[in-house]
């Protein structure tokens, strides 16, 4: 630890019998982009708004900047910016009008806030909207477009720390990727990014680390190429089943070596090494030949696997079967 | 380290960005009004202009109810209804605009930012002042044409007796939308209103209610309202006593600290 932006020591925050973050523990450093993955209730929320101090952890510390943000949440409010995962107030305001009004709250004077709003607008591919009025019952702007501007509302003014809670929800293809690229950006200048997200592949992509929360509690951490858990040479067989959802490796051994089974669905996601590439295709082919699976796919291991393996549905950690649980 | 290196080699970690200096108070709470006053926007002046058509009900209104109303009691209910008024603005659309505010993230949104909380109150507070305030004068004028009072009006009376009232009332209303849960919220502010309209002498006088209801209503801000907008408008014919004043203040100090306990406290 030592020179890390954001560090977050055994959290411990309850609703009623519910635990909702359960001894946490994580840091970002600056110039860090770090993933909070994890399923819906799996705690995210409950952790960012103990983070801009609008809920009290039951135990534990959090320390944003030089402050301590459980004794003093005022001054670590100072030095977090935080887009919620609902959208921002804007209605009434056009993007430009609603970035420049966040970028005055956080300091900046009224010229820097106009230029960091055509800046991001141009960063953002915003131009298009950046005059057009929000209007009431979600009128005037699409949701993407609002949520493009409480991103930008966010990072009007450089911050220490930035908490970006579901920022590419609603997004579309194109400016998520802008929007990515402005996440790495932030990080390039100097900022702590924690990014909380419940799209794997998007994070795999985007973050060095990630912090996987399922049930409260922190279930893995470290960079995505650690977290995935297996060597480079791996390989993922995905195999479609049929309707009734019967998996083949139920009742007859795979002639190859399954490092790791997971259920995701109809889907099955066998981790086999990259030698037993062609045993792999041959057996999934004759599955499929049986009508035994709809069809398969083979391809890289993706951190999805170990994310399905570590959030609930996983079935087999390496080679012991355990039974399926839903 | 050269150019070409740089690729191979792990990135420099950059280091911590200052936090930016807060704003100041007066540049924090201008834009939060800006903000406020964007998010009602187009609807401000409709808002002003039904509040402004309420007022002129309530005095023509009002008038229906006394048949063959005499000066006196004229004058008593014209002076009395901008209380009325500012009350059931404080009590009712106060409460029903933070009810908003809360389900639709815009509490949660600026209580997350680097905001001096009592300056996120008073920007809030300063919005419905802008909204009350020209009903006041709309009331004034219709009573004027409708029942030919000659008002005595005492300026520094009149600003503060009515700045006072509306201040309180967005205080307490906005203390219960934050304290109470949603529902419960709407049914005390309703019960409010009811009492304010039908059982606080605002637009009758004091006399008619029982002996020990007049005790009461010494302890309430309803009645100390009344009596000191009615002194600002009426100088000549009406007097506020510095208790009015002291209750009607302790009521307001009471509303802000409830509302300011709320924004400032974690949940």
């Amino acid at each position: 630890m030592g020179n890390a932006i954001l560090e977050v020591e055994h959290l411990r925050r309850r609703f009623g019998a519910v635990v909702a973050n359960d001894d946490v523990t994580l840091e970002v450093r600056p110039g860090d982009v770090v993933g909070l993955l994890g399923h819906n209730g799996a705690g995210k929320t409950t952790l960012v708004n103990q983070l801009v101090g609008l809920l009290k952890p039951d135990s534990g510390t959090i320390r944003v900047g030089d402050a301590d943000a459980v004794a003093d949440p005022a001054a670590a409010r100072r030095h977090v910016a935080l887009q919620p995962q609902a959208q921002a107030p804007i209605d009434g305001l056009t993007p430009r009008r609603a970035i420049e009004l966040a970028g005055r709250i956080r300091g900046l004077s009224a010229r820097d806030a106009r230029a960091a709003a055509t800046a991001l607008a141009d960063e953002l591919d915003l131009g298009p909207w950046l005059d057009r009025r929000a209007l009431p019952e979600g009128g005037g702007l699409s949701g993407g477009i609002r949520r493009l501007t409480s991103f930008a509302m966010a990072v009007a003014a450089p911050m220490p720390l930035l908490v970006l809670d579901e920022p590419t929800n609603d997004i579309d293809a194109a400016r998520r990727r802008l929007l990515w690229d402005a996440v790495r950006r932030r990080g390039e200048e100097g900022s702590g990014v924690l990014v909380v997200t419940h799209n794997v592949a998007e994070a795999e992509r985007v973050v060095d680390d990630l912090v996987i929360l399922h049930h409260g509690r922190v279930v893995a951490s470290g960079s995505p190429a650690r977290l995935r858990g297996t060597q480079d040479s791996d390989l993922r067989l995905d195999l479609q089943l049929q309707p009734d959802g019967q998996d083949p490796t139920d009742d007859m051994a795979a002639p190859v070596v399954i490092r790791r089974h997971v259920r995701a669905g109809r889907r099955a996601l066998l981790t086999v090494a990259t030698d037993q590439a062609s045993a792999a295709v041959t057996w999934a082919t004759s599955l499929r030949d049986q009508g035994r699976i709809d069809g398969f796919a083979l391809g890289p291991v993706t951190l999805e696997d170990t994310y399905l393996a570590l959030t609930g549905d996983a079935r087999t950690e390496s080679t012991e079967k355990e039974p399926a649980h839903v | 380290m050269s150019e070409s290196t740089l690729a191979t080699q792990p990135r420099t970690r950059p280091t911590t960005l200052p936090a930016p200096s807060a704003a100041g108070a007066l540049t924090t709470y201008s834009t939060l009004l800006r903000w406020t006053l964007s998010q009602i926007g187009a609807m401000l002046p409709l808002i002003i202009v039904v509040q402004a058509l309420l007022a002129a009900g309530i005095i023509v209104g009002f008038g229906f109810l006394i048949p063959d109303i005499d000066p006196a009691t004229a004058l008593f209910l014209s002076t009395g209804a901008p209380t009325v008024l500012l009350l059931t603005l404080g009590f009712v659309m106060v409460p029903q605009g933070v009810a908003r505010a809360r389900t639709d993230g815009t509490f949660h949104y600026m209580r997350s930012m680097p905001v001096w909380r009592p300056l996120l109150l008073a920007a809030d507070l300063t919005v419905w002042v802008i909204v009350a305030l020209p009903s006041v004068a709309v009331a004034v004028l219709v009573a004027i044409w409708r029942y030919r009072i000659t008002l005595s009006l005492d300026w520094p009376v009149l600003v503060a007796g009515t700045v006072l009232v509306t201040v309180t009332a967005a205080a307490v209303g906005y203390a219960i939308a934050v304290t109470l849960p949603p529902l419960l919220a709407q049914l005390v502010t309703q019960v409010l209103v009811f009492f304010v309209l039908l059982f606080s002498p605002i637009t009758f006088p004091l006399e008619q209610l029982p002996q020990w209801f007049q005790a009461v209503h010494d302890w309430l801000p309803a009645r100390p309202g009344a009596d000191l907008v009615r002194a600002g408008l009426a100088s000549d014919t009406f007097a506020a006593s510095g208790r009015d004043l002291l209750v009607l203040a302790a009521w307001c100090v009471a509303g802000l600290t409830v509302s300011l306990r709320a924004l400032v406290r974690r949940g």
